[in-house]
C-alpha cells in the first residue's frame, strides 16, 4: 500500500495541473496567467471555462469511485456504473423533463431518475431480506431495457424536442455553470465515505460467500455502497448527462497499475477518472465546434475496451 | 463446544438434514463423510450460520449461533470452502491479512500483531514463498493452502474445513491434513471427507451421513463398517486393519458380471497371498470359482472369504489333513479348470499337488508369474518341483500372468461346452 504512494501524489499533482491547463485551452484562447485586467477574458476564464472543468473533475471522479465500486460488488472488471438501470432512469427522467415541463428542473428529474432505478432494481431483486448479486445483475438488464423501451417512445412521440433529448443522452458540459459546480461538490464527500467500505470490498470481491465466512456484514455492504453509488452517479448524470466508459475504464486502467486493492485503487480511479475527463471536455470542445463529450469518450474508449477484454482473454 | 440439537434444515421442499444432533469440541478433529447429496457441506453451513435450520438448535459456547455478531462468529468459526474464485489478482500476503479482518473491522487497521499472525499461519502452510504472488497465477493447490492460511488467521476457536485437500496433490494431502491433525489438538476442527480412508487415518471420530441423517457417528472402526459403508454408499467393501497405523482400511470389492457364476466352475489352489488377486480376477470375471485346501491365516482364505468363495480350510500352521483332502478330491472332480499357482511348497500343503494329480481334471493352468526368477520355493526336497513338472508334461498350460491365466481357463471351459 505505502508503495503506491508516489503514484497517488503524483495522480494529484495532475488534477492539478489539468485544470490549471485547461481552463487555459479554449476557441479564445486565453493564456491562463497572462490575464490583466481584462473583463471579457476574466469572464469566458472564471464564468465560462473553469466551472466547465471543475465540473468534469468532479463528474470524471464520481463516475470512476462508483464504477471501481460495481466492479467490485460484481467481481466483473467490466461493470459499471450503469449497470444497475442508473443511465436509462436519468435518460428518462431528463426527457420527461424536456417533453413535458420544457426542459425545466430537467437535472432534478435526472437524479430521481437515477435514484428511482436503482431503487426498483434493488426492490425487484430483494429476496427475504438478501440481495443476491446475480440476481441484481439480470434484474438490472431487464430494468434498463424497460425503462429505454418508454424512452423511446417518449423520442418517438417528442416531435420538436427530439433534438434536444438527443443532445442531453450523448452527455456533455457546455451548459454548465457554477450551480452545476455546488451540486457536484456532493460528489466528493460520498466518493470519500466508499473509502470506509474498501476493506470489505476487497474481501467481497473473492467472493459473497467467502466475505460472509470473514464477517462482512454483506447485505448491508451492498445497501450502503449501491446507495451511494448511485448517488454519485445520479448526481453525475444529472449535471452532464450519461457520459460512457470514464467509470469503466478508469477503475480498470488503474486496476493495472497500483492493483485490486480498493484502499488504493479507490482514490487513484477518482483522480484518474477527473483527469480524463477533464481532457476529454477539453478536447470536446476545441476539436470542431463543441462536439458532446460522450462522442470523445466513446470514441478513445471503446477501442481501449477492446484492447482490455484481448489482453484479459489473451493472458 | 459446538453443540448442534434435532437440526433439520431444508433448501425449500427439499429437506438436506434431518434431525441431526451431535456435539464437538476443543481437541477434536471430528470427520463428516457421507455420499453426494447427503448434506455433509450443509451441515458446515449451518454450523458456521451461512443457512439458518428450520428447527433446532446450534450452541457455540452455550450461546446460540443466532446471537452472535457476525465479526463476532468469525472470530470464533472459520471455513475452508471446497473452491474459491480469484477473481482479481490480489497478492497472497493480502488476501491472507483479509483473514484479520474480524479482529481489525471496519475503521481500524493492520498492526505488527496482525502481520505476526499471518506470518506465522503463512509458515504453518507452506506458503511464505508465495506471499508476493498474485492469487491468479498460483496452482490451485497453492490457492487451496492460502484459503486455509486465511481461515487459520482468523485465529479461530472451531475450523470448518469443506474438503479441504480436494485440489492436493498426494504429498500436499497428507501434509495439510497433518497439520490440522496437528491444529486439532488445541482447537476443534471438523471436516468433510470424500476419501473414507483419509477420514479414518485422521478424525478421532466420524459421522456418517445417509439419506440426510446421522446413520453412525463414534470412533472410525465402529463407524466404518462394511454393512453401514454398502447402506451409505450401496458398494461392497472390505474393512481391514491397516497393519501399519492399526486404523481401518476400506478397500471396494469387484463387482462380479451379471451372469456371476456362470462361466463354469474354477478351483483355484493356491497360498501365501499369491493367490489373491486371481481370485478377485476370477470371481469378477463369472466363474463358479473355489479355493483349498489353504490355512486360515492365509492372506488369500482372507481373499476368499470376502469374496464368499467358498474354502477348503485348515486351522493356522496346521499341515493339510487327510479329511481336507478328500472335500478337494470331491471338488476336483465337478470342476472344469484348475489353476495352480507356483507357490511356496512344503509338506505342510505338498497333499493338494498329489491330490490334484491323482484327480486328473482335464484342464490345468499354472500360474507361475516368477518365471526366471531364482529363490527357493520348493521345500519338499524336490518332491514338488518333480510334480510340477509330470503336470506340465500332461499337458497343464503354464502361463505368466492373470490375464493369460483368465485367458486358459476361458480357453478350456469353453470348450467343455
Amino acid at each position: 500500500m505505502q508503495k503506491s504512494t508516489p503514484f497517488l501524489i503524483l495522480l494529484f499533482l495532475a488534477v492539478v495541473a489539468s485544470v490549471l491547463v485547461c481552463t487555459g485551452i479554449g476557441p479564445a484562447g486565453i493564456p491562463f496567467f497572462g490575464l490583466a485586467g481584462d473583463e471579457s477574458a476574466s469572464i469566458i476564464l472564471f464564468s465560462v471555462r473553469l466551472p466547465r472543468v471543475i465540473a468534469a473533475l468532479l463528474v470524471g471522479c464520481g463516475l470512476a469511485a462508483a464504477g471501481a465500486v460495481m466492479q467490485g460488488l460484481f467481481r466483473n472488471s467490466m461493470a459499471d456504473p450503469y449497470l444497475l438501470g442508473t443511465s436509462s432512469g436519468g435518460a428518462l427522467g431528463a426527457a420527461a423533463a424536456i417533453v413535458f415541463l420544457g426542459g425545466a428542473f430537467h437535472w432534478v428529474l435526472a437524479f430521481f431518475g437515477c435514484i428511482g432505478a436503482t431503487f426498483l432494481v434493488y426492490g425487484i431483486s430483494r429476496r427475504g431480506g438478501r440481495i443476491p448479486v446475480e440476481q441484481l445483475l439480470l434484474t438490472g438488464i431487464a430494468v434498463s431495457m424497460f425503462l429505454s423501451a418508454i424512452l423511446s417512445f417518449l423520442m418517438y412521440s417528442s416531435g420538436k424536442s427530439l433534438h434536444q433529448i438527443f443532445l442531453w443522452l450523448m452527455g456533455g458540459f457546455w451548459s454548465v455553470g457554477w450551480q452545476d459546480v455546488w451540486i457536484g461538490l456532493l460528489i466528493v464527500p460520498v466518493s470519500l465515505a466508499l473509502l470506509a467500505f474498501s476493506r470489505e470490498l476487497n474481501i467481497f470481491s473473492l467472493g459473497e460467500e467467502d466475505a460472509l465466512h470473514l464477517g462482512v456484514d454483506i447485505e448491508f455492504l451492498k445497501k450502503a455502497l449501491l446507495l451511494a453509488s448511485s448517488f454519485i452517479t445520479g448526481l453525475a448524470v444529472a449535471i452532464a448527462g450519461s457520459i460512457g466508459f470514464i467509470g469503466l475504464i478508469t477503475p480498470h486502467l488503474m486496476r493495472l497499475i497500483v492493483g485490486p486493492d480498493h484502499r488504493v485503487l479507490l482514490p487513484a480511479a477518482m483522480m484518474a477518472g477527473g483527469i480524463l475527463l477533464v481532457l476529454s471536455d477539453t478536447l470536446a470542445r476545441t476539436v470542431g465546434n463543441e462536439v458532446p463529450v460522450g462522442v470523445v469518450t466513446a470514441f478513445f474508449g471503446a477501442p481501449f475496451f477492446i484492447f482490455l477484454l484481448k489482453r484479459r482473454y489473451t493472458g | 463446544m459446538i453443540e448442534l440439537h434435532d437440526v433439520d434444515l431444508d433448501y425449500g421442499a427439499r429437506a438436506v438434514l434431518k434431525d441431526v444432533s451431535f456435539e464437538s469440541g476443543n481437541g477434536e478433529f471430528l470427520g463428516v463423510i457421507g455420499p453426494n447429496g447427503s448434506g455433509k457441506t450443509t451441515l458446515l453451513k449451518a454450523i458456521s450460520r451461512i443457512v439458518p435450520p428450520a428447527s433446532g438448535t446450534v450452541m457455540l459456547n452455550g450461546r446460540a449461533i443466532g446471537d452472535f455478531s457476525s465479526r463476532e462468529l468469525s472470530r470464533e468459526v472459520a471455513i475452508v470452502p471446497q473452491a474459491v474464485d480469484p477473481g482479481f489478482d490480489f497478492p497472497v500476503r493480502d488476501v491472507v491479512m483479509m483473514g484479520r479482518y474480524p479482529h481489525i473491522g471496519r475503521f481500524g487497521s493492520e498492526n505488527d500483531d496482525d502481520r505476526v499472525t499471518c506470518r506465522g499461519v503463512m509458515e504453518l502452510t507452506g506458503i511464505t514463498h508465495l506471499a508476493d504472488r498474485s492469487i491468479r497465477e498460483i496452482s490451485g493447490g497453492e490457492l487451496q493452502r492460502v484459503i486455509i492460511a486465511r481461515a487459520l488467521a482468523q485465529e479461530p476457536r472451531l475450523l470448518l474445513l469443506d474438503e479441504p485437500t480436494a485440489h492436493l496433490d498426494l504429498g500436499q494431502q497428507i501434509g495439510i491434513l497433518q497439520t490440522m491433525r496437528d491444529l486439532s489438538r488445541t482447537i476443534a476442527v471438523i471436516g468433510v471427507f470424500h476419501d473414507l480412508n483419509y477420514a479414518a487415518h485422521f478424525c478421532d471420530r466420524l459421522i456418517l451421513l445417509h439419506d440426510h441423517r446421522i446413520l453412525a457417528m463414534g470412533e472410525p472402526a465402529v463407524v466404518l463398517t462394511p454393512d453401514a459403508i454398502r447402506t451409505a454408499f450401496g458398494i461392497a467393501v472390505t474393512v481391514r486393519k491397516n497393519p501399519f497405523t492399526g486404523h481401518p482400511f476400506i478397500s471396494p470389492l469387484p463387482v462380479p458380471d451379471s451372469g456371476a457364476g456362470g462361466r463354469g466352475n474354477v478351483h483355484v489352489i493356491c497360498g501365501g497371498g499369491e493367490g489373491s488377486a486371481l481370485l478377485q480376477a476370477l470371481h469378477a470375471g463369472g466363474y463358479r470359482v473355489t479355493t483349498g485346501v489353504l490355512a486360515v491365516n492365509d492372506a488369500d482364505y482372507t481373499t476368499a472369504a470376502t469374496l464368499g468363495i467358498p474354502c477348503i480350510a485348515e486351522p493356522p500352521f496346521s499341515p493339510v489333513t487327510g479329511r481336507s483332502l478328500g472335500e478337494l478330491a470331491l471338488v476336483l472332480k465337478d470342476t472344469g479348470a484348475v489353476v495352480l499357482t507356483r507357490g511356496l511348497w512344503g509338506p505342510g500343503n505338498i497333499g493338494n499337488l498329489h491330490v490334484l494329480e491323482s484327480a486328473q481334471v482335464r484342464g490345468i493352468v499354472i500360474l507361475d508369474d516368477r518365471q526366471g526368477e531364482g529363490g527357493a520355493w520348493d521345500f519338499t526336497g524336490g518332491e514338488a518341483a518333480a510334480a510340477f513338472s509330470r503336470l506340465a508334461a500332461a499337458g497343464a498350460v503354464t502361463v505368466g500372468d492373470i490375464p493369460s491365466a483368465l485367458a486358459a481357463v476361458a480357453a478350456i471351459t469353453g470348450e467343455g461346452r
